[in-house]
């Protein structure tokens, strides 16, 4: 039981960091029926805009009061979440805008993404010479255990606490905006019809533009937590990007609550699959076969809903 | 419209292929003229060196392509070879894919007569045969991967001892410490390897055993951590490369992990110590390999290479600069033999008896240094720093 709760919580801290990026291809797909390949980047580059804020504010080795570190946590999100957001307009108007305006096709999108893609990579690894790790300084104690869960030994630390807090948060405050404001509703009707969207008033360019603000702005706040939690370099994005794009079709790709779900349902079963039976042998399957399990649920939740999870749409589901 | 577009991009294209065109003739040139022109020593030969030196193991190529460096800057100061030497420093990333091309930049240029190098395993295995093929002679500094010797590769000579010697040395001395040891590795040529040895080595000794492997692309390293405590095990090896054990050793200690940790040659940098901080101190390294801040016979070769990279020399610096002078040796011997060609030069290495700062150095009939030469260290981490405990089958 406590292996169990061990490897449940692992799998939700990664899940939750697959979630808020899958949001980032799944919002795009929505308004756009287009996978935003760069989107890696964004997230790569939400983690070195935090750094360079956080390392502002801390140096190596320092341990805050508690006020000073949720602060900084704060900042550091925030600093993530605006970087990210920042990339993924100019993503917009340098490599799709001028795209959609020539009716370009849309193999040719997929190809100016992969290239921003290989080129905000490299940019990064220029400005920050190409360390394959680099740390956020220490300001706190991340591991040590906030609580014991009740009749088991397993244990949630606080960087585990804060990742999943702050995902769920940003999660329910997305499904709200896109529910129930103006700009949601603007968002879910050029996903559902543009051409009608428009006829109705809605100026679609400034609405694809604030869409791919707010899928940057989690892409980034992500990276933030992702480069906190383990290590982040200029190649940091590829694993977890093509993590949080098979998340986001497992849950149903433009389908924000299947994004968050399929994000949490992914980092679950990919600590507690090759673990199975958690009694310390290491697991039947093995942690070896992690990407393997992964896949293979994929490709058995499409064999049986094509879809995915919660099925495609931006416009209804949502 | 369309013509005109056509039009631009033919004359963009022309442009390209111009460029590249100058690229690689003033590469081609360069070569040429320096082999041509030669300055004092008459004839120019080159030494080759192929290995990481961009990527996330850069740091363990350029410890080496500094000690062939020095080696060539003070046998060129000397001016006693007959010839003067020059490097060509071919970048592989340290990834197998790569080193054909790094491979083929060497092989184009015709003055090469050796190579140090590749660094790596998977590297040195997708390129021994290219290089077999063209006579041109390897003098391996590190990639010590136990199934190397024995694939044919005709011009294989490795300096230092392979993980079939290094890891059993390593489990001996922790059969004498723990019942119960959990073999990690990160499925690589390298890691796989090792790991194999010193699972095998410690069932021999009756330990128990278990094992896993794990991804080297992988940034998490929570799940494998907490299989590793909950198996209740007295002591971790890891068989994989530095940058990834730094990942795993701040996990181990995040989930409060109370056993030992062991790790092979690949571990032991400086990307492993800064990258692991405080989580690394504990952790012990196996190394077939000298530490030429403390050996003895390494007392010039380090202050020379201190003064000269500003820098003290690291894992596998002395093995570099070994079997640099090595080849060199041999070309020189080639040279008095009468003709110097790679085949010649190849042939001499094979008849090497060196007396290295690393040690005596002859090969077997394979490339290897024969059963029981060459010796495997033991290194902690310390307070941040790395240091030597001496020889493994002595430690305690």
């Amino acid at each position: 039981m406590t292996d169990f709760l061990n490897y449940l919580v692992l799998g939700l801290t990664r899940g939750s960091m697959y979630a808020l990026i899958a949001l980032g291809y799944t919002l795009v797909y929505g308004v756009l029926q287009l996978i935003n390949f760069a989107h890696s980047e964004v997230f790569m580059s939400g983690a070195f805009g935090s750094y360079l804020i956080v390392g502002m504010f801390v140096h190596d080795g320092q341990h805050l009061a508690w006020w000073q570190v949720t602060l900084v946590m704060f900042l550091g999100l925030l600093s993530g979440a605006l970087v990210g957001a920042a990339v993924a307009w100019g993503l917009e108007r340098v490599a799709y805008r001028p795209l959609r305006r020539r009716g370009a096709p849309k193999l040719a999108f997929l190809i100016s993404a992969i290239g921003m893609s290989f080129f905000l990579s490299q940019l990064a690894g220029k400005l920050f010479n190409r360390l394959s790790q680099n740390q956020f300084p220490s300001y706190f104690d991340q591991n040590k255990a906030v609580f014991t869960i009740p009749g088991s030994g397993a244990t949630v630390s606080r960087i585990q606490l804060i990742v999943i807090v702050s995902a769920v948060i940003m999660m329910v405050f997305l499904d709200r905006l896109v529910s129930g404001t103006k700009l949601g509703r603007s968002i879910r009707g050029v996903a559902e019809d543009a051409p009608t969207a428009a006829l109705m008033g809605i100026d679609i360019d400034k609405t694809i533009s604030r869409t791919f603000i707010i899928g940057g702005a989690l892409g980034g706040a992500a990276g933030f937590l992702f480069g906190t939690t383990f290590v982040f370099s200029n190649i940091m994005g590829f694993i977890p990007g093509v993590k949080a794009f098979a998340a986001a079709v497992l849950g149903g790709i433009g389908n924000i609550r299947g994004a968050m779900i399929g994000g949490l349902l992914l980092g679950v079963v990919e600590n507690l699959v090759p673990t199975f039976p958690w009694n310390g042998s290491g697991g039947w399957i093995g942690l070896q076969w992690t990407d393997v399990v992964a896949f293979v649920v994929l490709v058995l939740v499409l064999v049986f809903r094509p879809t995915g999870i919660l099925g495609e749409r931006l416009g209804r589901a949502a | 419209m369309r013509t005109r577009t056509l039009v631009n991009v033919a004359a963009m294209s022309a442009v390209g292929a111009l460029a590249l065109t100058a690229c690689s003739n003033s590469t081609g040139g360069g070569g040429l003229s320096s082999s041509a022109g030669g300055g004092g020593g008459g004839t120019t030969y080159t030494v080759a060196f192929e290995g990481p030196l961009s990527g996330d193991n850069a740091q363990l190529g350029i410890n080496e392509v500094n000690g062939v460096q020095l080696a060539i800057d003070q046998a060129n100061a000397k001016k006693d070879l007959g010839f003067t030497v020059k490097l060509l420093k071919a970048d592989d990333g340290g990834d197998a894919s790569k080193a054909p091309a790094a491979a083929a930049q060497v092989l184009q240029d015709a003055t090469v007569m050796g190579v140090v190098g590749p660094s790596f395993s998977g590297a040195s295995k997708a390129v021994g045969k290219i290089y077999g093929a063209a006579n041109l002679t390897i003098v391996n500094p590190s990639a010590s991967n136990g199934t190397l010797q024995t694939l044919g590769f005709p011009t294989w000579h490795r300096v230092v001892p392979n993980d079939y010697a290094e890891g059993p040395a390593v489990a001996d001395w922790m059969a004498k410490k723990f019942k119960k040891v959990f073999v990690v590795n990160d499925l690589s040529d390298y890691g796989a390897g090792v790991a194999g040895a010193v699972e095998k080595e410690l069932k021999a000794k009756g330990v128990t055993v278990q094992t896993a492997g794990v991804d080297a692309k992988t940034t998490d390293y929570g799940a494998i951590s907490q299989t590793v405590k909950q198996s209740g095990a007295q002591a971790m090896f890891y068989g994989g490369y530095d940058a990834q054990g730094a990942l795993f050793a701040k996990a181990l200690t995040a989930v409060g992990f109370p056993g030992a940790r062991v790790a092979g040659n690949g571990v032991k940098s400086s990307v492993f110590t800064t990258g692991a901080g405080a989580a690394g101190n504990g952790w012990y390294f196996s190394c077939g390999c000298q530490d030429a801040t403390v050996a003895p016979s390494a007392k010039d070769f380090t202050a020379a290479y201190t003064a000269k990279f500003n820098t003290p020399p690291s894992t596998y610096s002395p093995e570099a600069f070994d079997a640099t002078n090595i080849l060199l040796a041999a070309i020189k011997a080639a040279k008095a033999a009468g003709t110097v060609d790679r085949k010649s030069v190849n042939d001499q290495v094979s008849k090497t008896d060196f007396a290295g700062i690393t040690g005596q150095i002859k090969f077997g009939p394979d490339g290897d240094l024969p059963a029981g030469t060459g010796t495997v260290n033991l290194y902690t981490q310390k307070d941040g720093k790395i240091i030597s405990l001496g020889d493994v089958s002595k430690a305690s």
